[in-house]
């Protein structure tokens, strides 16, 4: 599914995000990704996202090498993945429904298809009676579950999640943690860069630590 | 892990045998959706982005009136003073009638004479009419235009000459003196008269009339897309997280910009329909003074509105315009709005 080999991140200003970086990810595989601030967690998402590209070494998607891939190319690899974000990036002027809609509308499905696949993905995320709500109107653990319904109802084959349950008490952690889980199940390889060793402790799925960049231990969580 | 979690959304996430929404089970039917459908799909997303929009110019009706009166001001400025001319136009005649050649002819041509020496004149290359006046129809004209009506009733005789007006198919210089040349070798015709100067200084006033408006539009158009481009900036600002967000879900470039080129042409349909109305009120608001002045100089003549077809060149001109100047603006930005 996801294939680092030797990629290395040099940003314009000289700071190395990441150095030589080589693993792999199997379909279907849950996988965390932690280390501490600056570590590279976050260029590890944005390489995967496309929003950079790497400076050296070879970095695929779904056979897809990110380094060559043309820009118009982009939306098209993005369809592939859904992301969930720590802020949850959602739009406050449309409704919890509109929201989850965003990846289906652009991907110029049936109105029809769209409710029946929102509809189920609110289901999957246990909030089918907030649709007509604004997420304003929603706890933070219900509007991080709107982020993962949106991230979902595509059926991406990758999930991305940056630190997706950086805002939410322990509790909300372990359910949010839990759905990615269910997700997983269905097929979906996850990769979520989180900084909570506790919480991944108690996971037990593989995890690759970074620090300044470079990748210093590849384990099952707990070990 | 999945302990801890609320059983309700381990029960709802779960992954079930006969799920419709499992993805490995749909994924192959998802992948190629049919023409109709895709084509379905594209009509609804621009009904959705022209819905967006107007809903977005009607939560800011003030805002979006003056906008749209800003570009209407700078509409119809040069299409004001076009209409203006083209009734300046009119009013010195057509080029063709403002370039006739009058034909005096001799005091002892006979009305049937003069008749024929006009069908002939109207066969010739390089004449698009020609019209006979009688002496006596020239002698009633005078009368009435003249205020001498009585003096003239005096005179023993008539001493005005029939005349042809010959109305040529071109209005260049040199071709109207070769064919003024011609005309005068004609038999009966006593005198062949060109008013070439008038014909010039016309045409001179009228040219620079025209590169007037023409560098006047140049510039109002500029600040027009300068305007509309502005305007969108400010609507691309205001929609910054939404774009990231379109941008990270996959939406294409034309997706995220689609929205903002159906605004643009919106402002301009708005400022098209307002310069239109302003353009005809304001010519109708003229007209008034304009008909009492050239009554004061016996002429019936009066301003002509917005035609039809040029109003609707105004608006769709300012629909075009709006959505080139909603493009320009969106293709500057959207590079500066990568996902984040």
């Amino acid at each position: 599914m996801i294939r680092f080999e030797q990629v290395g991140k040099r940003y314009p200003n000289g700071h190395v995000g990441l150095h030589e970086l080589s693993f792999r990810v199997r379909r279907g595989e849950f996988l965390f990704v932690t280390g501490h601030s600056g570590a590279g967690k976050s260029t590890l998402l944005r390489l995967l996202l496309a929003m950079e590209r790497p400076t050296t070494g070879k970095l695929l998607l779904a056979g897809q090498d990110l380094g060559q891939i043309s820009n118009a190319q982009i939306p098209f690899l993005r369809r592939q993945i859904g992301v969930v974000f720590q802020n949850h990036q959602l739009l406050f002027d449309r409704t919890v429904f509109n929201n989850v809609a965003l990846p289906l509308q652009i991907l110029g499905l049936s109105k029809a298809e769209i409710v029946k696949r929102v509809d189920s993905a609110l289901e999957r995320v246990a909030l089918s009676d907030k649709t007509d709500l604004y997420p304003g109107d929603l706890s933070t653990g219900q509007q991080q579950r709107v982020g993962i319904a949106r991230a979902i109802v595509h059926r991406p084959a990758l999930l991305l999640a940056d630190e997706p349950t950086g805002n939410l008490d322990p509790r909300l952690a372990a359910e949010i943690m839990g759905v990615f889980e269910d997700i997983n199940r269905l097929g979906t390889s996850v990769l979520i860069a989180s900084h909570d060793l506790a919480l991944i402790a108690r996971m037990r799925h593989r995890m690759l630590t970074l620090q300044r960049g470079r990748l210093i231990g590849d384990g099952e969580a707990g070990e | 892990m999945s302990a801890t979690r609320s059983p309700k959304v381990a029960e709802r996430v779960a992954p079930k045998a006969s799920d419709p929404q499992a993805p490995k089970k749909k994924r192959d039917e998802d992948d190629g959706p049919d023409f109709g459908t895709l084509l379905r799909a594209w009509i609804e997303s621009h009904r959705a982005s022209l819905v967006d929009s107007l809903r977005r110019l009607g939560k800011q009706p003030i805002g979006s009136f003056f906008t749209c009166l800003v570009m209407a001001v700078a509409l119809s400025l040069p299409m004001g003073l076009s209409l203006l001319l083209n009734n300046v136009e009119r009013l010195g005649g057509s080029w063709q009638r403002a370039a006739q050649i009058s034909l005096y002819l001799q005091l002892d041509a006979s009305p049937t004479e003069g008749e024929n020496l006009s069908e002939q004149i109207k066969a010739m290359p390089g004449v698009a009419d020609a019209e006979y006046i009688s002496k006596e129809k020239a002698l009633d004209e005078f009368q009435q235009q003249s205020g001498l009506g009585e003096a003239l009733k005096e005179l023993p005789q008539n001493p005005l000459p029939g005349v042809v007006l010959v109305t040529p198919n071109e209005v260049d210089k040199a071709t109207l003196e070769a064919l003024r040349q011609r005309l005068a070798e004609l038999p009966k015709v006593q005198q062949a008269q060109l008013d070439l100067v008038w014909v010039e200084r016309l045409a001179a006033i009228l040219k620079l009339g025209d590169r007037f408006v023409f560098g006047l539009t140049v510039l109002l158009v500029s600040a027009l897309l300068l305007v509309i481009g502005n305007t969108i900036r400010l609507h691309i600002e205001n929609r910054r997280t939404e774009i990231e967000v379109i941008k990270l879900v996959g939406g294409t470039d034309s997706y995220v910009r689609r929205p903002f080129l159906y605004m643009g042409a919106l402002y301009g349909f708005g400022a098209g329909f307002l310069s239109w109305g302003v353009l005809a009120y304001g010519l109708n608001w003229l007209n008034d003074a304009v008909v009492g002045l050239a009554g004061l100089y016996g002429s019936d003549f009066a301003l002509a509105g917005v035609p039809v077809a040029d109003g609707l060149s105004l608006l769709l001109g300012a629909v075009l315009l709006g959505y080139i100047g909603a493009w320009i603006a969106v293709a500057r930005h959207l590079r500066e709005l990568a996902p984040k």
